[in-house]
């Protein structure tokens, strides 16, 4: 009864966040438009329809683009669910992606490998480069007691630079207008999944894999346990016998060595060369599907699919309509603001939470009449 | 204004606060009809132990919370105080246990911080130097304007709580346990002061557990015991021993029936323990006892005597500076809490939704957090879900766990529920030590005989246990020895509580009386 209402209760909160963001972000579109209902059109409708003349029809190209954008953010989603999980607000996500990014990628220029093994090695140790690039906030934080928000997003920056300089000065394919790596061999890539241009690769199931085996990893085995619980009350769990710095430390590791997944994938994925210039972005992407999934693994999909689903909605709307594709920024923030505002309905919570206590009471003293009798 | 025109007939009330009543959301009663009635221009003790409602009756007289029933009356008028801007506004001030200041700012800053004088749009730091220099000058309190609050003592800071209150139109000053974290020298300089305020025309309403102290400096008490309202006498007409009766006395919630312990081997034994705190305090001094296999030890004493660190030295959570603690002759200084709990001992915290619960974690959660890693409930890498699951129903049944079911939210349950989950885990791992810290506070007293039965018939199955509660009835009754805590040391000892009167057992707890060291010895070990 009481957790039925509390899972209605968040339900209708996250709808609530979604409908007021993109009310917001119609509020801009009406401003900024001299054709909003066609803006609005692309924006919601054009992701899964195309409109030719007068008829509609499903757009499946669409959806494997749409889907395509999905595997990296699910991967940093589920690092960051790990992470937060534990109570530690660790942006490495974003460095964690570019390190095993690029990683993988020498991997595939320079090491050359059986067909089915190349990929498999390139995306693990791209996934353990992004694990060290977590781990190192986690560490300063346990050992010396520095705030890990601060160390790791600083962090973000030392790994793109250090991974600029190397791009620029050791592995940039000369021959080449713009600044990029030369390019894979052909058996490290990361095959399509279905024809055509969507580069939605077998990356989506491993994606789906690991949401299921993370969800696993966080209710059903010991560690997972440990991680919730500290991030719960970290002085039960040392009280309770738990060994709280390893447990974070682990927690942050696994993060970070989901979102290099991410990474690794991606660029094996999508890309012939490696030539991320900038953070990609994918690890702010996650930290709002961690926030909007609550922190369940599995979840995780959904919000990954939500978002990008804006994003080629913005997409569309840039290119078929006067808004600028800047638009989505502004719709993820509002989202991301409803949602993170913890304060958002807590007065409808509270009062919630006092009725359960009210309820529970009286249950406890029909019962204890009963067993006077 | 002053002490002067207050005569028999005509007694002006500076706080009048009539059958208040004050039920928290989870249930627990904190206070029930009580009465306070402050004279204007006296200093007015508010008198119970930790757990009887003096804070929760303040609270509302400061606005930060609201009674459930009742009326308040601020100089005759009846207010209502739903913010502590409110009852500034009525003149109230309130200096709190831990004491709110900004460290890195200066005295002048903090004591300005919320209304600060402003020169244009900047804040006028000279002239908030002035203004705190002026208020401490005219009320004799010696302090400087321009030191970081970070490198004064504690009785400073404490001093600039009080200007601060007086510097925002106080009129009425609440001191919530001032002398908790003074020395003596300290003690005396603000009682001094506070004395002066009186005879300024303040009413200051001075709350606290120590009898020596409120003899001193009050000039009427009101005593709370167990949320209720336990009288109003004036300091000089009423005898140390009154007070302690009145303040510890007992209420007979339910008669044990309790066999003859029989004492088997030494699990526990503590030796020459003695600890200091951070602010340099003496909270242990130089404590030794033994518990033995099937006997229950309690521990008594007003709250803030050592108990609380020793329950913590003994269970890993603090480092003894001094002395030895060994578990089955095997020391536990410096060993982590899981391996101290590998050594089969198990804790009941003082503080059960900081320490004994996962508030937002499930029923299951919370049973789990000290025998996740056992080879039962694992299968490889995976929880066996079933297994716990079928454990946990099994506990929830045998503890009369109310829940709709195992995975409800801890924290949605009431006091005692959640109390009983703490006892399910800490009670099921077949503990041979049990360390209980004030196992039945604020719960209900269903709960409460559930929990002390069930820690009777483990001491009887051959378990150790230590029994720290500020609870008389509850340690009496319980306890097959009984030490008494003052001060950090063992004031007392006996080796059978049913001859003890409550009268005797307070005048151990308040320091009026102690044992020599010749009956401490005989009953501290068996």
């Amino acid at each position: 009864m009481y957790k039925r209402r509390m899972v209605a209760f968040n339900i209708l909160r996250g709808l609530a966040a979604i409908i007021l963001a993109l009310a917001v972000a119609a509020i801009f579109i009406f401003l900024a438009s001299d054709e909003p209902f066609e803006a609005l059109k692309q924006l919601l409708i054009a992701p899964l329809v195309s409109f030719r003349g007068e008829t509609a029809a499903f757009n499946v190209q669409s959806l494997y683009q749409i889907l395509a954008l999905m595997i990296p953010t699910m991967f940093t989603g589920l690092g960051v669910c790990v992470m937060f999980s534990a109570d530690m607000f660790n942006l490495g996500g974003e460095g964690a992606v570019m390190a095993g990014g690029f990683v993988a990628a020498l991997i595939g220029i320079y090491l050359p490998m059986p067909a089915g093994v190349h990929p498999v090695v390139a995306v693990l140790v791209g996934a353990l480069v992004g694990g060290l690039v977590t781990l190192i906030p986690a560490l300063l934080r346990v050992k010396v007691g520095a705030s890990e928000m601060v160390s790791s997003l600083m962090f973000n920056y030392v790994v793109m630079y250090i991974i600029m300089h190397y791009l620029n000065n050791v592995f940039a394919d000369r021959s080449k207008g713009s600044t990029q790596s030369f390019p894979f061999i052909e058996t490290v890539k990361i095959p399509q999944l279905v024809t055509g241009g969507s580069r939605l690769t077998y990356g989506f199931l491993i994606a789906l894999v690991f949401v299921v085996i993370t969800a696993i990893f966080m209710y059903r085995t010991r560690w997972g346990y440990q991680i919730r619980m500290i991030g719960i009350n970290s002085n039960f769990a040392k009280y309770s016998g738990m060994s709280v710095a390893s447990t974070l430390i682990l927690a942050q590791f696994i993060g970070g060595l989901l979102s290099g997944m991410g990474g690794a994938i991606e660029v094996l994925g999508r890309y012939n060369t490696f030539l991320w210039k900038e953070l990609p972005g994918y690890g702010w992407t996650g930290i709002t599907i961690a926030i909007l999934a609550r922190n369940n693994p599995a979840f995780v999909p959904f919000a990954a699919f939500f978002l990008a689903y804006l994003d080629r909605g913005c997409q569309l709307m840039s290119t078929h309509s006067d808004v600028p594709s800047e638009m989505i920024a502004i719709i993820q923030a509002s989202i991301f603001l409803f949602f993170a505002a913890e304060q958002f309905l807590s007065g409808a919570r509270q009062k919630l939470v006092v009725k359960n206590a009210k309820d529970e009471l009286a249950a406890m003293e029909a019962e204890t009449a009963q067993e006077g009798k | 204004m002053g002490a002067a025109n207050e005569t028999a007939q005509n007694i002006e009330l500076a706080v009048d606060m009539r059958n208040i009543s004050k039920v928290y959301p989870n249930g627990i009663a904190a206070n029930q009809n009580v009465n306070f009635s402050v004279r204007k221009g006296e200093i007015h003790a508010l008198i119970g132990e930790n757990g009887a409602g003096k804070s929760t009756l303040v609270k509302m007289l400061f606005g930060m919370e609201q009674a459930t029933e009742g009326e308040i009356f601020i100089n005759g008028k009846e207010v209502q105080l739903t913010s502590p801007a409110q009852a500034i506004e009525h003149g109230i001030g309130m200096v709190h246990q831990h004491l709110m200041l900004v460290p890195s700012l200066t005295v002048a800053e903090n004591m300005v911080l919320g209304m600060p004088p402003k020169k244009g749009i900047a804040i006028d730091y000279q002239a908030a130097v002035r203004m705190t220099t002026e208020i401490a000058e005219r009320y004799h309190f010696n302090i400087d304007a321009e030191k970081r609050v970070m490198d004064i003592p504690v009785g400073m800071k404490q001093k600039i709580e009080i200007l601060k209150a007086l510097l925002r139109g106080a009129e009425i000053l609440i001191l919530d346990e001032p002398t908790a974290v003074l020395t003596s020298n300290e003690t005396v300089e603000l009682f001094q002061q506070l004395r002066h305020l009186r005879d300024n025309g303040f009413t200051i309403i001075f709350i606290s557990h120590r009898l020596n102290e409120i003899k001193e400096l009050t000039d009427r008490m009101t005593i709370m015991r167990g949320g209720r309202f336990m009288g109003v006498h004036d300091t000089a007409g009423i005898s140390e021993q009154e007070i302690s009766r009145l303040m510890v006395g007992r209420d007979v919630l339910l008669e044990l029936e309790k066999d003859q312990a029989n004492p088997q081997e030494l699990v526990l034994s503590v030796e020459n323990v003695s600890y200091t705190n951070e602010w340099n305090k003496l909270m242990l001094d130089n404590v030794s006892f033994d518990v033995r296999a099937g006997e229950i030890v309690g521990i008594a004493g007003v709250e803030g005597n050592g108990q609380k660190e020793l329950v913590d030295i003994l269970f890993g959570l603090r480092n003894a500076h001094t002395g030895e603690v060994k578990v089955n002759n095997e020391s536990i200084l410096g060993k982590s809490q899981r391996v101290i709990r590998e050594m089969g001992v198990s804790l009941i915290p003082e503080d059960r939704m900081l320490y004994g619960i996962a508030a937002t974690g499930s029923i299951t959660d919370n049973i789990l957090a000290d025998r996740y890693g056992n080879k039962e409930y694992n299968a490889g890498p995976f929880f066996k879900t079933k297994k716990i699951q079928k454990d946990t129903e099994q506990l929830i049944k045998e503890y009369r766990i109310v829940a709709r079911n195992q995975s409800q939210q801890v924290d949605m349950l009431s006091g005692g529920n959640i109390q009983k989950v703490v006892v399910a885990r800490e009670f099921s791992s077949c503990p041979n030590l049990i360390i209980a810290d004030q196992p039945t506070r604020g719960i209900d007293v269903g709960a409460t005989e559930f929990i002390r039965k069930r820690l009777l018939d483990l001491s009887r199955e051959g378990a150790a246990v230590l029994l720290v509660s500020a609870d008389l009835s509850e340690v009496m009754e319980m306890s097959d020895r009984l030490l008494i805590f003052y001060g950090g040391e063992i004031v007392a000892s006996f080796d059978q509580t049913s001859t003890l009167t409550d009268e005797v057992m307070g005048e151990y707890m308040l320091g009026l009386r102690r044992q020599d060291k010749k009956e401490l010895e005989e009953d501290a070990y068996v």
